[in-house]
């Protein structure tokens, strides 16, 4: 492995993302043991960080204007993946049809994997294009791009992985030069329009009692039900709140997470778990790496050789950012249970392989900043 | 890339993407402090609340014994299955009734109705779903903890009342505590929840706090299902206080006996020693198992067997020494004879009053059973002359009877340590409703409440009470049933938050008697009097026991008019005594209800009584025949 890279490359290669990225990872190991001890959910997940260790180096190592050269190839071959779930070979779980399992390679979550062929694609696209105002049609075009594996996702039904697509969109569109009136219009339009379309879903019974009942625990947490669908939301707070500064120190017994009171503690409320056996020192210093490691993250964007590269960063950086806000959001009880993983810390290897993958090309983009 | 050589500010974009990206962090870490620092403790409680359990362990509750260590009520142990809230709180518990029912083999409805009422509740943790359950039902429980980790078993001892019927007024039962009863807020303050176990009538009732104990519990780690993950502590419970009762077992078998073989089996005989008040015996019949609310409850036919308990219209649950009210019909010339002696109607050195044979009062003429002459006092008492009283409570007027229903505290309860006892009936509260409807208190009311007729209905133990006095020179004791509650021991070492204090053994909190003033020669003629009825050719003479004798007063109360008085409405029996009489031991009291004339019914089961007193303390006094006849 460290033979396909050359020496120049040794020295290039970005260490520090690479071991900030590790270091997460471990760290959620620990918090993942602490979550479930009696599985083995744990050992599993430093399996899975050793391969994602060796596809972060592969692809730090191959240079991704060639593989974005290839993007509409990997692009077609993830949406293949996500309608193959559909079909028989996919696997249910709690509702969702969200999981492929193929022979050889086993059972894995596509819908992971494919954001990173379609932010190549983005990036291919808006990369390739002139200087100038972002024009409609390419808006419309991105749009398409985007909505046909978002499309396919929610037909599993997975609303949360669906959810963790538009971020890059929206990452690309605005470095691509968008209209500053347009962005505001939006954010504006996005403030009226989402409460509006709440009242008028409830109104209209799209959206669903038990849906309204987590939006309801977030805005009153107290007087929600929390022996119904707020339950989930109570039941992290509580973790989070009992881990106090330092955590609950050794105190297995009292955990929340081996009581069986906070559900998926080990991928959804990893986040919580970490909360109450580390504390607040624990979750500022994770808060930390989280902020070290993006900002590595935009510092390659800032030196990326070219706009495709910029934009695969910076689309990686957005949709990182928006899972962590949104997954330890809801584990703080502030925004509603989505299913999104916490990345790096959630267990599950689909997850973290492509999360090393993105950082992968993270890292081959500012291995050839000084190619041109 | 050179971003700053782009037209679209991209530098500043990317800053800005950047910026928001710290934007959210730093609103996470805001959240975060808000949560584990502000109000870490707050959720570190709540964590604590829902993980915590306190399974109670039921303390044993005392047993009852009579005053020879007989036992009368003990508990023994059950299992009972539980239906724990906590796992159950998510969940719509009406599905699984039809899987309880069955697996249980209990009633549905009775767990619908059962549920229902616990649910309106608050702070119930768990309820008692079927109670004395069987091998069958324990194993159907830990077959399905998987499936229902709601259901639990667990032992608890029952309250057994081995002697069924026998004393059952007395004793009481237990049951668990009503939603009425818990609305009560000093009933809530003192700690008992729903579920609770309290007593219900009886002694029973009255010395609860004492015979229940402190329970104590076992701290348990639950999860979320509420399945017990690990004990931290176990506080173990004190014991209730035995208690020692006044009865005679004896004496009170004895009693029921001739309660179940009198006439109509419908009345009461009550004993006590009138020289410090100890109640020997208290029977009243018919009577009813309070095992059946205690250990058949749960069942249809024991729900059954309680509701025919209430409307049997011979009421076996009225405890008819304290809560029946009869008319006192000769009995109540006793207290009457030394009220108008205290207040001079009549002396000792003379006492006569005419018979006449009867009064006409108006047009209306009330006769007595003979005519008398002018008897004295004694002599009027042992044949039990109404003319003579007719006039003698003309004399003393209303007033003074009413003077003497104070005096001998017609007008309270009696004290005794039983709860619900009535208050008799008398002229004084009377009094104003006559007054109200008739405009005055006429002569001829005067006349009828001079027997014990008309406005008098007293209870037989406030009868008792008062005629007990003539044999103990005025002193009126309060009936009681507790002799002394045992102590115990404490719980826990000293200091610990846990530590429960011993308790001492105590008695009756009431011994003083209360005095009704009378000279020794006032006394004396009262008693003779007495004496003379079973001993002088007076109205009980067929009960005289040789060596042994007996001080009485028979009673003959009319409970319908002359001519109507056959059948179910015969008169009621009643015949008051004590023994020896000039010394007494035991003082007794009999009412069989609508059998006839006092000394041939009332009179005869109370003799039923001194009988077996006899046998078991003057065994000497009998002579051959009756000795074999025992």
């Amino acid at each position: 492995m460290v033979a396909v890279l050359e020496k120049r490359n040794i020295r290039d290669f970005d260490w520090l993302t690479a071991i900030l990225a590790v270091s997460i990872v471990c760290f959620g190991v620990w918090q993942i043991y602490n979550a479930q001890p009696t599985e083995t959910y744990w050992s599993k997940q430093i399996t899975g960080l050793f391969i994602a260790l060796v596809a972060l180096v592969v692809i730090a190592a191959t240079d991704y204007r060639r593989v974005i050269d290839y993007a509409p190839i990997f692009y077609v071959l993830g949406l293949v993946l996500l309608l193959l779930v559909l079909t028989p070979l996919g696997v249910k779980v709690n509702g969702q049809q969200a999981w492929l399992k193929l022979p050889v390679i086993g059972q894995f979550q596509p819908s992971e994997f494919v954001k990173i062929p379609t932010i190549l694609m983005l990036a291919k696209y808006f990369g390739s294009r002139k200087l100038g105002n972002l024009q409609l049609k390419e808006i419309l075009i991105g749009g398409l791009i985007l909505a046909a594996p978002v499309g396919l996702i929610m037909l599993e039904p997975d609303a949360g992985q669906a959810m963790t697509y538009f971020p890059i969109l929206v990452t690309i569109l605005f470095l691509s030069a968008i209209k500053l009136r347009y962005v505001v219009l939006m954010v504006a339009a996005g403030v009226i329009l989402v409460p509006l379309a709440y009242y008028v879903g409830v109104q209209t019974g799209n959206i669903k009692s038990y849906q309204q009942e987590r939006i309801n625990v977030i805005l009153d947490p107290e007087n929600a039900d929390p022996r119904g669908y707020g339950y989930h939301t109570v039941q992290s707070m509580i973790t989070v709140g009992k881990g106090g500064l330092s955590g609950i120190k050794g105190d297995t017994e009292t955990s929340q997470a081996k009581l069986k009171f906070l559900p998926e503690p080990h991928t959804d409320f990893i986040f919580a778990v970490t909360a109450e056996n580390t504390g607040f020192i624990g979750c500022i210093s994770l808060l930390l790496a989280y902020a070290m490691l993006l900002s590595r993250l935009v510092a390659g964007a800032r030196q990326a050789p070219d706009r495709a590269g910029m934009l695969v960063i910076m689309a990686i950086v957005g949709s990182l950012t928006f899972q962590i806000f949104i997954n330890v959001g809801m584990a703080l009880g502030f925004l509603p249970v989505i299913g999104v993983p916490l990345p790096l810390m959630s267990a599950g290897l689909s997850a973290v392989l492509s999360t090393f993958i993105a950082i992968g090309f993270v890292i081959s983009v500012k291995m050839r900043r000084f190619v041109n | 890339m050179k971003l700053n050589d782009q037209a679209q500010n991209l530098g500043i974009r990317v800053g800005a993407i950047q910026v928001i990206a710290f934007v959210f962090l730093a609103i996470l870490g805001v959240r975060l402090y808000y949560l584990q620092l502000v109000k870490g403790e707050y959720y570190s409680d709540r964590a604590e609340n829902q993980r915590i359990r306190l399974i109670p362990i039921p303390a044993p509750r005392g047993a009852i014994f009579d005053r020879n260590g007989k036992l009368l009520v003990d508990s023994r142990p059950t299992y009972n299955v539980t239906l724990s809230n906590e796992p159950i709180k998510k969940i719509d518990i009406t599905e699984r009734l039809e899987d309880y029912a069955g697996g249980l083999n209990v009633d549905r409805q009775y767990l619908v109705e059962r549920i229902n009422l616990i649910r309106k509740q608050p702070g119930f943790e768990t309820m008692v779903l079927k109670e004395n359950a069987t091998i069958q039902d324990i194993s159907w429980v830990e077959a399905h903890a998987e499936e229902y980790p709601e259901l639990h078993v667990e032992l608890q001892p029952q309250r057994f009342y081995p002697l069924g019927k026998t004393l059952a007024h007395v004793l009481g039962y237990v049951g668990e505590i009503s939603p009425k009863q818990l609305e009560k807020p000093e009933v809530v303050e003192k700690g008992f929840r729903a579920g609770d176990i309290i007593g219900k009538g009886g002694l029973e009732q009255s010395y609860d706090q004492h015979l229940r104990g402190k329970p104590g519990y076992k701290k348990v780690m639950v999860d979320s299902r509420g399945r017990i993950q690990s004990e931290i502590e176990t506080v173990q419970p004190q014991a209730g206080q035995d208690l020692v009762s006044t009865i005679d077992l004896d004496l009170q078998l004895a009693a029921e006996e001739q309660l179940a073989n009198s006439a109509t089996k419908r009345g009461t005989i009550m004993a006590m020693d009138p020289n410090n008040g100890e109640v020997l015996v208290m029977a009243s019949a018919p009577s009813f198992d309070p095992n059946a609310f205690v250990t058949r409850i749960a069942t249809p036919e024991g729900r059954k067997e309680i509701a025919g308990y209430y409307t049997n219209e011979e009421r076996p649950l009225l405890n008819r020494a304290i809560q029946g009210r009869y008319h006192p019909g000769s009995t109540w010339k006793i207290p009457e004879s030394i009220a108008a002696l205290q207040q001079g109607a009549i002396t000792v050195k003379n006492s006569n009053v005419v018979c006449g044979g009867g009064i006409t009062i108006g047009n209306k003429h009330t006769r007595c059973m003979g005519n008398h002459g002018s008897p004295p006092l004694s002599y009027a008492i042992t044949k039990s002359c109404d003319g003579y009283y007719y006039r003698l409570a003309l004399k003393m007027k209303i007033e003074g009877l009413i003077e003497m229903i104070e005096e001998f505290e017609y007008d309270k309860r009696s004290g005794i340590d039983l709860p619900n006892e009535k208050i008799s009936q008398t002229p004084k509260s009377w009094m104003p409703s006559v007054i109200k409807n008739e405009g005055k208190w006429s002569d001829i009311r005067t006349v009828y409440a001079s027997i014990g007729q008309d406005t008098v209905v007293v209870t037989p133990i406030s009868m008792l009470r008062a005629a007990s006095v003539v044999g103990v020179q005025g002193k009126m004791f309060v009936p009681h049933l507790l002799k002394e509650f045992k102590a115990v021991g404490a719980v826990g070492e000293e200091g610990d938050p846990d530590y429960v204090p011993a308790k001492s053994s105590f008695g009756f909190d009431r011994p003083e008697p209360k005095i009704i003033e009378m000279t020794p020669e006032q006394n004396k003629v009262v008693l003779e009097g007495m004496w003379g009825v079973v001993n002088g050719g007076g109205t009980g003479a067929r009960l005289k026991i040789e060596n042994f004798e007996i001080a009485g007063k028979t009673g003959t109360a009319q409970v319908a008019s002359l001519g109507k008085d056959v059948g179910a409405n015969k008169d009621h029996s009643w015949f008051v005594s004590f023994a020896p009489a000039y010394k007494p031991e035991i003082a007794v009291i009999g009412l069989i209800e609508n059998s006839g004339f006092g000394g041939s019914h009332a009179g005869p089961a109370v003799r039923g009584v001194y009988d077996a007193y006899l046998l078991k303390h003057h065994s000497n006094l009998l002579d051959g025949q009756q000795m074999a006849k025992k």
